[in-house]
């Protein structure tokens, strides 16, 4: 490569290549971001797109090739010395201190010191309330623990952390993944802005409407290879698609099945919980998706956490027709309620990363995997093998270690956990997100088999896109109750689902956890 | 380059290493060290301290320590010498009476940990002292008696040239090595260690696997106990002291993270024969048994700050 063609580029990579024992998970990776450019960097789950992160922020070093900024040779030795450099980056890991506050989080590598240098407690509040309204953000308290916050807002404070350390190359790993609608349309305002000032932008996002909304141009990884770089719009959407998958998808969504019948599954009546969900009535039928829309913290997570027996509530749940007391997950799976909960933060909650893909698919049925008090490896295997099939987890190879699949990957093992584990009501708590859209296809195909054999279904995403596409019914919530019920009949759109969602807030003059 | 151990199981490897190191050290500075009395001796102790590690090693895999193992071990050393005293047709009796009464400490301990939410070093650190206090009520201060012929068999004699306290002891590394890595309550266990929430997630009942480790931590101590006076042929109030460190150094020089969900009981056993032959060489050596104390001291922290090293390499 002539020294020439990197003049433009405010960070290239040249021949990057990584492997870990053996496995490339990158390899010959090359291509420039220019300044003011918002590049998107897209591709399959395991394709390589955060372990180049990780090596432009210096957290790992790259077997061959090397990293250029601003035409020199760059070689952080961790990632506080790339942020210091002006390279402003959230991971997709998000990793915040949770039990610092949100003003010591955005501040961690530049506290302003008193003269005895001890933290200026009152200077750095005073420039975390700067920064929110620098960038305007509202509805989250400065001086909260982020232990307390929910996954939304941790990632909004991620965002202004790196935001706000006015950065010459930002990079955003999935931040949207975990955002409501209102919350991605500030994300990308503020990318823009900070592209028209100049910064340059690599953005990853599996959600490609997303994409074309806002990259300039757009790089594919397949397998640790790159594909090639795109300006935006030379491709077709289906053309994308090929590039990332390498193969042609049929069609996202596969279309509502019409396996709805009368029988009610899962009826709750006047269920409360903490201090988010008052008295909500809901129904589900057997065979049927009820989607659950609404802002970020109307009670979603407090109704799914209380009917898998995660939070203490109060009222009735009934199961087929009989009440349930649930007190503990087990008393859930017992009732025939099954959770596929991608929590806040996958390698910590949602798996165990240091078990292989077998270990953790079983963890829920060990009963039936075991014979005369010790488990069967060949019922274990029998029982894990066809679902690692289904979801298609990483290489199929179930003695891998899941802390070492990707994390589209690691997500499908939390949802597989549900499909093994024999419930009839499945709580489905933002299971798409971080998957790409192969496995999304997959993934919804899945739910069509599911409701087709009669399973009942809560589901929960904060893509509104998605609920559309695949839910039944869905209700909207607002401070823990119903505010709308609504047939998708084929009448609904996306508009109207988000104008049920901010009128209730509109109405009740709350608007407190919105952003604007 | 790519060893042919798998991950997880390289620390455990290290720990037979290490061993091994030990022992050809041994041969080479002292002579007579391994003769055939001389493996007798290792083994015995050996196995006392693997008998309290074997405990010690189910709690701190769930994530916890239990420090009131030197009393269990001492209490039970004193009432089996006591109660039973010469008559040895009492033993049937008594010593599922003695470890029914460990169990009980230990259900305690449990039942502290996991639903009153005391952390577990002050719950079995206040419940040693319990029990201390407990059985110096009950000796008036001084212990005494005799020490009854099966616990004296078990600690002291042979079947040919086997000692059998090593053949008990090899019954129990069979059981527990299955319990661990083949049965539903070992995998639950390793998942609770790992983490109480993934495992709460998925069903499994984290209070029940949390209490049980403390019982059969006390039963484990209390077994040792029995052993422990027909070894030394008397008990004595503070017998069970030297069992507090030992039992958690074992299970560190095992491979096992002080923090819990890694580790298994064959490293654990390589830990206690490790410690069995540093006693031996290190006074042969010219060395205090102070020495000893540091080095429990020294392989705990340095067990302590691996692991927490081992936890931050991780999550990079
Ligand atoms: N520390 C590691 N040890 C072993 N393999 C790893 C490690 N980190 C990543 N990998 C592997 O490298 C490949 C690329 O992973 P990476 O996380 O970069 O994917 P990704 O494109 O970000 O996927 P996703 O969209 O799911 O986040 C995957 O096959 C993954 O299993
Ligand atoms: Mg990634």
């Amino acid at each position: 490569m002539s020294r020439q063609a990197n003049e433009s580029g405010i960070l290239s990579a040249r021949g990057v290549s990584k492997s870990f024992g053996g496995v490339a998970a990158l390899h010959d990776v090359s291509f420039d971001v220019l300044p003011g450019e918002i590049h998107a960097l897209v591709g399959e789950n395991g394709a390589g797109k955060s372990t180049l992160v990780k090596i432009i922020a210096g957290a790992l070093s790259p077997d061959a090739g090397e990293v250029l900024f601003k035409g020199d040779p760059f070689k952080p030795s961790d990632p506080g010395a790339a942020a210091e450099a002006g390279i402003g980056i959230v991971f997709q890991e998000l990793p915040l201190i949770p039990d610092l506050t949100v003003a010591e989080n955005v501040f961690f590598d530049r506290q302003p010191l008193t003269r005895v240098r001890t933290v200026a407690r009152r200077r750095l509040r005073a420039e975390c309330v700067e920064a929110f309204e620098r960038f305007s953000l509202t509805g989250i308290d400065p001086e909260a623990q982020v232990r307390d916050l929910s996954v939304a807002s941790r990632q909004l404070v991620a965002i202004l952390k790196a935001l706000a350390a006015d950065p010459s190359l930002l990079v955003l790993d999935e931040a949207t993944a975990a955002l409501g609608p209102s919350e991605v349309t500030w994300l990308l305002e503020q990318v823009r802005a900070a592209a028209e000032a100049g910064v340059a932008v690599i953005y990853i996002s599996h959600r490609l409407a997303e994409i074309a909304d806002i990259c300039q141009r757009l790089t594919v990884l397949r397998n640790g290879e790159s594909v090639g770089s795109w300006r935006n719009g030379e491709l077709e959407s289906e053309e994308l698609v090929r590039a990332i998958l390498g193969r042609r998808l049929g069609q996202l969504y596969p279309g509502i099945p019409p396996t709805v019948k009368p029988k009610v599954m899962l009826e709750t009546k006047g269920l409360r919980a903490g201090r988010r969900l008052r008295n909500l009535d809901l129904q589900v039928k057997e065979g049927e998706i009820l989607g659950i829309a609404g802002l970020e913290g109307q009670g979603q997570l407090e109704l799914i956490l209380s009917l898998y027996g995660m939070l203490t509530s109060h009222g009735s749940i009934f199961v087929d027709g009989v009440e349930h007391r649930i007190n503990s997950p087990r008393d859930a799976l017992r009732a025939g309620i099954g959770l596929a909960l991608v929590p806040e933060d996958r390698k910590t909650e949602g798996l165990l990363p240091t078990l292989t893909i077998r270990e953790n698919l079983a963890l829920p049925v060990l009963h039936r995997v075991s014979h005369l008090g010790y488990i069967s490896s060949q019922k274990e295997a029998e029982l894990v093998g066809p679902t690692i099939h289904r979801l298609n987890i990483g290489r199929q190879d179930p003695s891998q270690l899941a802390g070492d699949l990707s994390g589209g990957n690691q997500q499908k093992v939390v949802v597989g956990k549900f499909l093994i584990s024999g419930a009839r009501v499945l709580l489905l708590y933002d299971l798409t997100r971080g998957v790409d859209v192969g496995a999304k296809a997959e993934m919804f195909l899945t739910l069509n088999e599911l409701a087709a054999e009669g399973y009942s279904m809560l589901f929960y995403s904060s893509d509104v896109t998605e609920l559309v596409n695949v839910a039944h019914r869905i209700v909207v919530m607002f401070d823990g109750l119903v505010c709308a019920d609504l047939l998708n009949d084929g009448s609904l759109d996306e508009e109207m689902i988000v104008a049920h969602m901010l009128n209730a807030a509109d109405r009740t003059g709350v608007v407190g956890s919105l952003v604007r | 380059m790519k060893l042919a151990v798998p991950r997880r199981h390289r620390s455990i490897a290290l720990a037979y290493l290490l061993l091994l190191v030990l022992v050809v050290v041994g041969r080479i500075v002292a002579s007579g060290f391994l003769g055939v009395d001389h493996i007798d001796e290792l083994i015995d102790e050996g196995a006392l301290i693997g008998f309290v590690a074997l405990g010690q090693g189910f709690v701190i895999l769930a994530g916890g320590v239990d420090l009131s193992i030197p009393w269990v071990v001492t209490s039970a050393g004193i009432l089996v010498t006591t109660f039973t005293g010469t008559n040895s047709s009492n033993m049937l009796w008594d010593v599922p009476l003695i470890i029914g009464l460990a169990a009980v400490v230990g259900l305690i301990n449990g039942i502290g940990v996991v639903f009153l939410g005391v952390t577990p070093i002050i719950m079995t650190l206040g419940m040693s002292t319990v029990v201390e206090g407990a059985l110096l009520l009950y000796t008036n201060g001084s212990a005494g008696g005799n020490v009854p012929h099966p616990a004296v068999f078990l600690a002291t004699h042979k079947i040919g040239q086997v000692p059998v306290m090593g053949l008990a002891w090899l019954v129990l590394i069979v059981v527990v090595t299955f319990t661990l890595s083949c049965t539903p309550f070992g995998r639950r266990l390793y998942a609770v260690g790992l983490n109480r929430r993934v495992a709460l997630f998925s069903g499994v009942d984290v209070k029940l696997v949390t209490c049980s480790v403390y019982v059969i931590s006390s039963c484990a101590a209390a077994f040792a106990g029995i052993a422990l006076a027909g070894y030394v042929g008397q008990s004595y109030l503070g017998m069970g002291d030297p069992y507090l460190f030992t039992s958690i150094a074992a299970v560190a020089i095992g491979g096992a993270s002080i923090l819990g969900g890694t580790g298994n009981y064959i490293g654990t056993v390589a830990g206690a024969l490790t410690l069995s032959v540093l006693n031996a060489l290190l006074p042969t050596l010219g060395f205090q048994p102070a020495v000893l104390d540091i080095v429990y001291g020294m392989v705990i922290l340095v067990a302590v700050a691996a692991a927490s090293l081992g936890g931050r390499a991780r999550t990079d």
